[in-house]
């Protein structure tokens, strides 16, 4: 099967979305991101980086959904759904 | 039916597709990718469209407008003409290559545009061909680009069925029913055909209203 490059954008939302899974309410270890987003380790720590510049999330040890994250997010997720229902792939 | 009951179609059709552009552009607007930039272009030239076709049904009376005409039929061919592009280059993998090649196509059909307003409105110059053929053949082409984009969207849900990914489609073939009804009427001057084809057009505009409504409105 052709494997399917990610963009860094699905990348970015791939880590904010298992963050936001992991961390109702419990401490979100970066190990588990990395597996769940299938991101290698040392590539990792760059994007968390990159995403606290953006104001997404609070902390790069133990990353949490800032407000601006969390919308960010659920608008992503919108235009996802949007794209689904009219037959566009992305 | 009288002309003034088309032209308030056509206005709310307008306003529909221009409501229509602020939810089509955030798939570009979220990803930047160029390929789904024909989406909202789209979407904003059926209302161009439709404006121009409502402007000459208002003034059909009082001044001669087949030059609004001859725009309604160059804005209506260009909103199918992205729409198809658009899922043409949705369906493929994306690489860089996709964005440069969108954008060529854009740059291609604004120098069109540009080249279509010329001869439309410096007719010394360029001679005009018969409007009402050259409608007939643009109806069939927007009706093949329409069932095109139908197939796109079909093709889409049947890899995962879903209810969420069926209103598209019926979407896309009122589009396609309609411009059938337009060439229609275009033949045989019937004008139940004509109403028709408004209605149809406004049917399948509120169920892209709809979907948008449910996406991006709804899920709030």
């Amino acid at each position: 099967m052709k494997r399917v490059r990610r963009d860094r954008l699905k990348i970015y939302m791939d880590v904010l979305l298992v963050i936001k899974k992991e961390s109702r309410g419990e401490k979100v270890v970066l190990t588990k991101i990395q597996q769940k987003s299938n991101v290698p380790f040392d590539r990792l720590k760059t994007y968390l980086s990159e995403l606290k510049n953006l104001g997404l999330i609070q902390d790069i040890n133990e990353p949490q959904l800032t407000e601006k994250g969390l919308e960010y997010l659920t608008e992503y997720q919108k235009v996802l759904d949007f794209m689904k229902r009219m037959g566009l792939t992305y | 039916m009288d002309n003034l009951s088309l032209v308030i179609i056509e206005i709310i059709s307008a306003a529909l597709a221009f409501v229509l552009v602020r939810f089509m552009i955030k798939p570009y607007r979220m990803t930047g990718e160029a390929r789904y930039l024909g989406l909202p272009l789209g979407f904003a030239f059926l209302g161009m469209s439709y404006i121009f076709m409502g402007t000459s049904l208002f003034f059909s009376d009082y001044l001669n407008v087949e030059r609004m005409q001859w725009l309604q039929l160059f804005t209506g061919a260009y909103a199918y003409v992205f729409l198809a592009i658009t899922y043409y280059f949705s369906a493929k993998v994306y690489e860089k290559k996709i964005n440069l090649l969108m954008q060529f196509f854009l740059s291609f059909m604004f120098l069109v545009f540009i080249i279509v307003f010329i001869v439309i409105f410096i007719p010394p110059v360029f001679e005009l061909p018969d409007y009402k053929t050259l409608d007939e053949y643009f109806r069939i082409s927007n009706m093949i680009l329409a069932l095109y984009v139908t197939i796109c969207t079909l093709r889409v849900h049947a890899r995962k069925p879903d209810q969420k990914t069926i209103m598209a489609p019926l979407g896309y073939t009122l589009l396609a029913f309609s411009q059938y009804s337009f060439l229609v009427w275009s033949l045989d001057a019937s004008y139940s055909a004509f109403i028709g084809a408004h209605i149809i057009r406004f049917a399948g505009l509120f169920v892209f209203l709809y979907v948008s409504y449910k996406a991006i409105i709804a899920r709030e």
